[in-house]
């Protein structure tokens, strides 16, 4: 429901350069979806909150009993009175009380981390490969919570936020790139594989996804026609065309819309144009 | 020619023709001769063939030539028509100081079409910079050698002239074509780079590494470990087992090794990597020279060009007096220094250190002489001496490890190949203070509290080795969990063992008394480092629990007996027998008698295993338990010797000085944004273009703790293989995990060979020797103001 099958979007501001992302989330979301998306994050919120609550409270009334000496601590921003006033006098600290008071601690804590790891899970995956001539190619996948995007991957901002693990490869070393194909379960996958020099394995390309067939072969012509220049110029041409199309609908769009007037046909064509589906 | 020079000529001629009469005859005469001889007719003849040889050969090859020639032309091109992709490739720093004003690019060219950028100098003509940069004028006062620069950044490369910044286009008629314009936007981090002979272009934005932090930029990861030489240490003393596995390795890597050949066999089109693809790792140099290179060419811009000049006005000669009458004296003072002062101290220093070395390297002999090639040594057998060895090894590295590190000093910041060893001997230090600091505070505690620690550790041995393994073996003569044993046989072998604990316990008794010393010992030995005492209690652990080691062995050794007989036979009790000789199970006639016999002994035997099976589980629980409490101790002399804690703190402080390769961003251009907006007709036409940023990736904390997950591999391999299990079962002995193979860890820190007392002697006179510092004028270069202060520094 909120994610989609694997699909492509292909960015190529110059023949030279590409970067092809396989991603799961919606290309065009509808209204249901956007506001279904803007739910499961208020619940991953809400979710993330009463964790963390259930877990002071525990920590609170096991370590810091009344009974002992936690006024001496100055650990807390707040002083400890206003502490026993969030746990005691309001509704959600009371119901967090009863809660732990009636779940015993073993069962509690793992729960609570549990809920906590849910909460910064990701819902979409997201791979991408970028293929810069005279360069190399560089793979690149979401992680997979959104706090390992901040540390893992050294704080990845700007276009492509969201680090996760980055392989760069340069061209030097690429021996080839092909289409293998591997048993998946019972099936069989076509998986696009990177043959680098003086390495002992292959580099799949879109390893969590795995897209389909046609895909593959898309993302793997384009990236010979980049890398290597085969035939990549008609390629970029394609893409090109493709563009100016898009910015004529574009404007079309605009002239129709301030007429009042809308194509829906138009639109869906626009919308085929932008991206590929792979499924 | 002139006609006068001509009769000038002919006039001489003739002179000397009269003059000398006789030359002219003999010519004539071997003219005539030669002429007899046939000699001009011959030469006529090769004369003629050479000519039709020419004609018929040469000519038309020279034409297929140039044919040829044009061909390969139109594909690869020369100066003037593009590469063969057309591709502009443009490393542009983005952290560069964004102008308005036209300036002039200069910066490294790899090749045509393949530019780093280093400065953009503002308020001078290109002309007069490609000259000063061919007289070396932008890299005068350089700190250090300028060889260097070419070296790293490139051989047969200098840097020159690469374009011009927001010049008009009108003002372009001068410049080259293969040069770049580039329009810079100071509110946008990409410039807009147009270039006439390519037909796309790449901008690569980077942020320059800055050098004096240390930082850089490197494809491959920074190496914290010195280097592999696991190789090299392995095959001398690994055991049988060991051995073998090892034997297994090394097949299945061939067998990768081979697959990997079959795939590469496989590849269809072998694309040979182009120009730019190779000049990428000489690129990474380039960009970490960056910030360097601007920093000294901005310096020296004033030197280009004529520049207004006027005289220092009366407060500036003030000023001047003054710093330099502050100079002299500081000058003469810190020579005083040098002169005197120095030398001898550090001539004290030397010979204390090169003392210490030979000392070190006394004791070092002692911990490592082998009575026997192939017999173990101190340090293989004993934790302390291990953890002495250690920190001796890495005392005799110190000073060699410095020596280099100051000898970085009189390089330029730039050059990064020693940043690993700068790391690895911080970590070193840092880890022996951290070992001390926690060692003092454990050592007084101990120092402090003898009697107490003594009776504790007195009680606990008491306690655990003599009462708790007394109990147990009362517990086994009985009937233990139900078991009904052969209770003559459990009452013997509860007899014999109990008699050993008997006297062990005396051993222990008399030990008493000494033992609060031995702790007072170990407490003072924390001094150097909390490391010591919890080497020390490994090996007490060792030698206090001896009896159990022993009694392992021996309840082993008649398990295993058992067990093999009772296997024998059952062979007979089948009516077959091993064959030694083929190694296989033959079928065999036995007599009656001996049948008869074979499966009594075979029954008792089988009757009474369960007993002894019971007292060898209890002691092989008991050694399993020890193996365990010493691998902690490892553990954790493991973590105070050689946790990565300076990279840790590195990484979380900046995370640029521990580069882990780099990775690349694209960008949206700007013709994104553009959509609508129709291009402006005066503008060149801007080809397409692809914006992407370079940054580094941190090390990943996997490959900082690297060596301890393949510790951690190697002890699992060895504790929990069906090898050892099985060895349990039969009651076969398990071999210790070799020390040696355990701390490959601790000597990746160390080099293979230690340096000789000479080499480090040699070393240590090496030393530069020391330099008057640097002439600080602060009024008149302090580096900051130089810049603005262009016009009064030409004066100067």
């Amino acid at each position: 429901m909120l994610t989609s099958a694997p699909h492509l979007h292909v960015r190529r501001p110059s023949p030279t350069t590409a970067e092809f992302t396989v991603t799961t989330r919606p290309r065009n979301p509808t209204r249901t979806q956007r506001l279904l998306l803007l739910a499961v994050g208020a619940a991953r919120l809400v979710l993330a909150l009463g964790a963390g609550l259930l877990l002071y409270t525990e920590y609170w009334t096991q370590f810091r009993h009344p009974s002992s000496s936690y006024r001496q601590s100055h650990l807390w921003l707040l002083p400890p009175e206003q502490h026993e006033f969030l746990l005691y006098n309001t509704p959600p600290g009371r119901l967090a009380q009863e809660i732990a008071a009636r779940t015993p601690s073993w069962a509690l804590v793992p729960l609570c981390l549990c809920a906590l790891y849910l909460a910064i899970r990701r819902i979409h995956v997201e791979e991408r490969l970028l293929v810069l001539r005279g360069l190399g190619i560089q793979t690149r996948s979401t992680p997979g919570t959104i706090l390992l995007g901040w540390f893992g991957g050294g704080g990845g901002s700007g276009a492509g936020a969201g680090g996760g693990p980055t392989r760069f490869i340069p061209t030097e070393k690429i021996r080839d790139v092909l289409i293998n194909e591997a048993f998946w379960g019972f099936g069989v996958r076509y998986i696009l594989v990177v043959v680098v020099e003086g390495e002992e394995g292959l580099v799949v390309v879109f390893p969590k996804l795995l897209p389909r067939r046609e895909v593959v072969e898309e993302v793997w012509r384009g990236v010979r026609g980049c890398l290597f220049d085969e035939g990549g110029g008609e390629h970029y041409q394609h893409q090109q065309q493709k563009d100016e199309k898009r910015r004529k609908v574009k404007d079309s769009n605009k002239r129709r819309s301030a007429t009042g007037k809308k194509s829906p046909a138009l639109v869906k064509e626009k919308g085929g144009e932008e991206v590929r589906n792979g499924s | 020619m002139h006609p006068f020079s001509v009769v000038t000529l002919a006039i001489f001629v003739a002179g000397y023709g009269t003059a000398r009469w006789d030359l002219v005859t003999r010519l004539y005469e071997l003219a005539l001769f030669a002429w007899d001889k046939g000699v001009i007719s011959r030469s006529v003849q090769g004369f003629a063939l050479l000519s039709l040889l020419f004609l018929v050969v040469l000519v038309p090859v020279q034409y297929l030539a140039s044919l040829e020639a044009d061909l390969a032309g139109s594909g690869s091109g020369g100066w003037d028509m593009p590469e063969h992709d057309g591709l502009m490739r443009v490393f542009w720093p983005a952290d560069i100081e964004r102008s308005e004003l036209p300036g002039v690019i200069v910066g490294w060219k790899n090749s045509s079409l393949d530019v780093v950028v280093v400065a953009v100098l503002n308020h001078v003509d290109p002309k007069n910079v490609e000259s000063a940069l061919k007289t070396g004028i932008l890299l005068r006062n350089a700190p250090h050698p300028t060889e260097r620069i070419s070296q790293l950044c490139g051989p047969r490369l200098s840097m020159s002239v690469l374009g011009l910044t927001n010049v008009g286009p009108d003002a372009s008629l001068d410049a080259e074509p293969s040069w770049v314009k580039a329009v810079i936007d100071p509110y946008q981090r990409a410039p807009t780079i147009a270039c006439a002979v390519a037909s796309s272009v790449q901008i690569i934005l980077f942020e320059r590494p800055i050098p004096r932090n240390m930082q850089y930029i490197s494809l491959n990861p920074i190496a914290l470990a010195l280097i592999d030489k696991e190789d090299a240490r392995q095959p001398a003393a690994s055991e049988a087992s060991d051995a073998e596995e090892e034997e297994q390795e090394k097949l299945a890597k061939k067998k990768r090794q081979h697959l990997v050949e079959k795939l590469q066999q496989h590849s269809v089109i072998r694309h040979p990597p182009t120009e730019k693809d190779k000049v990428l790792p000489r690129i990474v140099n380039q960009v970490n020279w960056a910030w360097e290179l601007e920093q000294l060419l901005q310096k020296n811009v004033p030197l280009i060009g004529t520049r207004p000049k006027r005289t220092l006005s009366v407060s500036e000669r003030v000023v001047e007096q003054a710093t330099t009458m502050r100079n002299y004296v500081v000058v003469q003072l810190w020579d005083f220094i040098i002169l005197y002062v120095f030398p001898i101290i550090r001539a004290i220093f030397i010979f204390v250190l090169v003392g210490h070395r030979g000392a070190a390297e006394i004791l070092l002999q002692i911990l490592e002489w082998r009575p026997r090639p192939g017999s173990p040594a101190l340090k293989d057998i004993s934790a302390t001496a291990q953890q002495v060895e250690i920190r001796l090894q890495q005392f005799c590295y110190w000073p060699m490890q410095y020596v280099k590190l100051r000898l970085r000093k009189n390089d330029w910041d730039s050059v990064t190949t020693s940043h690993p060893d700068y790391i690895r001997f911080y970590n070193s230090l840092w880890l022996v203070a951290n070992d001390v600091i926690i060692g003092i505070a454990l050592g007084s505690y101990i120092i402090d509290n003898a009697a107490w620690v003594s009776d504790q550790i007195g009680l606990l041995l008491q306690q655990y080795t003599v009462d708790a393994l007394h109990s147990s073996i009362e517990w086994l003569m009985g009937w233990p969990a139900g078991l009904k044993l052969n209770k003559e046989l459990a009452l013997f072998l509860g007899d014999l063992f109990l008699w050993v604990i008997e006297y062990w316990a005396g051993c222990i008794r008399a030990l008493q008394p000494v033992l609060p010393h031995i702790i007072w010992f170990i407490g003072f030995s924390s001094f150097g480092g909390a490391s010591m005492p919890i080497a020390f209690s490994s090996d007490l652990l060792s030698l206090l629990t001896v009896h159990i080691y022993s009694f392992y062995l021996a309840a082993a050794r008649i398990f295993h007996w058992q067990l093999t007989i009772l296997l024998s036979l059952f062979q007979l009790f089948r009516g077959k027998k091993y064959n030694v000789l083929r190694n296989r199970v033959d079928s065999c006639d036995y007599d009656l008698d001996q049948l008869l016999l074979g499966t009594i002994l075979f029954t008792l035997l089988f009757f009474l295993l369960p007993t002894v099976a019971v007292f060898y589980l209890n002691f092989a629980v008991a050694r399993m338990a020890i193996i365990l409490l010493k691998a902690m101790f490892d553990t954790q002399l493991s973590c105070l010797n050689h946790f990565p804690l300076f990279a840790l703190m590195l990484r979380v402080k900046d995370p640029r000085r521990l580069p882990g390769g780099i990775r690349f961003e694209l960008f949206d251009t700007q013709d994104r944004f553009a959509f609508d907006s129709t291009p402006t007709p005066g503008a060149p036409a801007q080809p397409p273009t692809s914006v992407i940023h370079l940054k580094p990736i941190p090390l990943s904390f996997t490959a900082m703790f690297h060596q301890y997950f393949r510790m951690g591999k190697r002890i699992r391999k060895h504790y929990l293989s069906p090898r050892v299990v099985f060895c349990l079962a039969t009651g076969r002995f398990v071999p210790p995990i070799n020390r040696r193979n355990l701390y490959s860890l601790q000597y990746s820190m160390l080099p293979a060979v230690r340096a000789g007392i000479l080499e480090m002697w040699d070393a240590l006179n090496s030393l530069p020797k020391m330099k008057r510092p640097v002439k600080v004028n602060p009024y008149l270069s302090n580096g900051g103001s130089a810049r603005r202060m262009n016009g009064r520094r030409g004066a100067y």
